[in-house]
């Protein structure tokens, strides 16, 4: 049995790393619940942000406030662009999950023809910096990406709720043709909830890149992990997705120290299949 | 206000309305009655946009309406209470509240509509956070009167409101409805109940068959035998 030490520890690498699950789903979550797309392509979304973070930052040595405050409005409209393809070939949502996995899949070839399938690693000051928390290590990184997902999500939260567009967007959602009777153009909302979804993508993609190496092909070993959460917590349910990312976190981070790493992917699957089971209706 | 010459609409390849002409002028409350599948339903999507024209004039307050998408009515002063309540059932009462006042002109005056609403209907102050979909038959009408009512509309369509009620109920939204009629709002009301239609109306006309067969001010259609036999019960 390990230590109660270990077991806090573990608990607090879960927290962080369903906290960065809950970061890389919330496009994911937000596009499948209120435009009816799943957007696998949300994944290279993800790389390519931390790629060109990478890239500016240890590659060029620009200040990384600036890439930050440059990526975000860029992703936005990337997510944009996205839209217009969905809606001018009129992607439904099965469609769309074939066509962003395409997508994905051509993301991945560029970025291996950039930057090489070998793995890469940002050299900041920020990665190796932690603080000592009672008998606990907590990583500055890690905590930085607690307290943005936080933020984030409950701001998402909160847009969905409290405003006239995220109430349009749910309405829509709903019965598109009643909003439309009130006014509500799908079309100008979607633009804009793509740009959103694809912005966040482009905040997770910086936590990817500092947090830890990075390599093409990791693209898809947090595909099924996230959808998990994306599914469990709820579509377009912002507070759900990170309750759920944390469970999953923790559940992981837990298996991996009572048994081996190995089997901490059964446990996010075994969640799932199991939640659907008792309630098919969250798809 | 508003007027229909000789609007043909469908779908498919079936004709459910064939050369209607009617007209609301402003203030009226002109109720549209006849059996099921006469066409009530499709010219009220005519009117609300959300059905194509085939051929015909549809023009209210002078703009041409043929062309416009749905999402333009609500800034023309048009609202639609929809068959069937249509509510956004996973929202709470008042984010359907909310909903109608979506436009931005219709925004300032929210707390004041929603006011209104909740004197005209106390029951859905208690419920305002409760999700629409929840609710009663009665009561999700209530919200989609109300969502309505919220746009602050001049011209008011109601499709089938009695539909699927309890007579209590009936006799409340019909009170409303006469009560927003006093304060100006013309009002295309479509009624399976021809007897309640006709008695609020101040006009009517009867929709048989895709075609409109009778047209007259709503006490003399009460009074003619042809449509006592046909949709009164005969008495």
């Amino acid at each position: 049995m390990p230590s109660s030490t270990l077991l806090a520890q573990s608990v607090l690498s879960g927290v962080f790393s369903g906290a960065l699950y809950a970061l890389m789903g919330l496009g994911i979550s937000l596009a499948w619940g209120l435009l009816r797309i799943i957007n696998l392509a949300h994944f290279a979304f993800v790389f390519l942000a931390g790629y060109l973070v990478y890239q500016c930052i240890s590659v060029s040595g620009w200040s990384p406030t600036l890439v930050v405050v440059l990526a975000l409005p860029l992703f936005f409209l990337l997510g944009v662009a996205l839209q217009w393809l969905f809606a001018r070939f009129s992607v439904d949502e099965f469609a769309s999950l074939l066509v962003t996995f395409g997508l994905t899949i051509v993301i991945e070839s560029l970025i291996q023809w950039i930057w090489t399938a070998d793995v890469r690693r940002m050299e900041t000051p920020l990665s190796t910096w932690s603080v000592k928390l009672g008998p606990l290590y907590v990583p500055v990184v890690e905590a930085i990406l607690l307290l943005v997902t936080l933020a984030v999500v409950v701001a998402a939260w909160a847009w969905l709720r409290h405003t006239y567009v995220g109430k349009a967007l749910r309405a829509s959602a709903q019965n598109p043709v009643i909003a439309a009777a009130f006014g509500v153009s799908h079309r100008r909302l979607a633009f804009v909830l793509s740009g959103v979804a694809a912005a966040t993508g482009a905040l997770a993609g910086v936590f990817v890149a500092v947090g830890s190496p990075i390599s093409p092909s990791q693209m898809f070993g947090s595909l099924g992990v996230v959808l998990a959460a994306v599914i469990l917590g709820g579509l377009g349910n912002p507070l759900g997705l990170l309750a759920a990312s944390i469970l999953i976190g923790i559940a992981e981070a837990l298996t991996m120290a009572l048994t081996a790493p190995s089997w901490a992917p059964l446990v996010s699957f075994s969640l799932l299949i199991f939640i659907l089971v008792l309630r098919p209706d969250r798809v | 206000m508003l007027n229909l010459e000789s609007i043909v609409a469908g779908y498919g390849d079936a004709v459910a309305l064939s050369d209607v002409s009617l007209e609301i002028a402003a203030g009226e409350l002109v109720a549209v009655v006849g059996a099921n599948g006469a066409g009530k339903t499709t010219l009220v999507n005519v009117i609300a946009r959300l059905l194509p024209i085939r051929s015909g004039r549809l023009t209210w307050e002078g703009v041409d309406l043929g062309r416009l998408p749905p999402q333009a009515l609500g800034d023309l002063g048009i609202a639609l209470i929809p068959e069937g309540r249509r509510l956004f059932g996973a929202m709470s009462v008042e984010e359907n509240l909310d909903m109608g006042c979506y436009r931005r002109s219709a925004r300032a005056a929210r707390d004041e509509g929603l006011e209104r609403v909740y004197r005209m209907f106390p029951i859905l102050r208690e419920r305002r956070s409760q999700m629409a979909g929840t609710l009663s038959g009665g009561q999700q009408q209530m919200v989609a009167i109300g969502r309505a009512l919220m746009a602050r509309p001049r011209l008011l369509l109601i499709d089938e409101p009695s539909l699927g009620l309890a007579p209590s109920v009936v006799q409340q939204v019909f009170e409303v409805i006469r009560a927003v009629h006093a304060e100006g709002v013309s009002m295309l009301l479509i009624e399976q109940n021809v007897a309640l239609a006709l008695e609020v109306a101040d006009r009517g006309y009867v929709l048989e068959g895709g075609s409109i067969v009778a047209a007259a001010a709503a006490a003399d259609l009460l009074e003619r035998p042809d449509i006592r036999a046909a949709y009164l019960g005969g008495a």
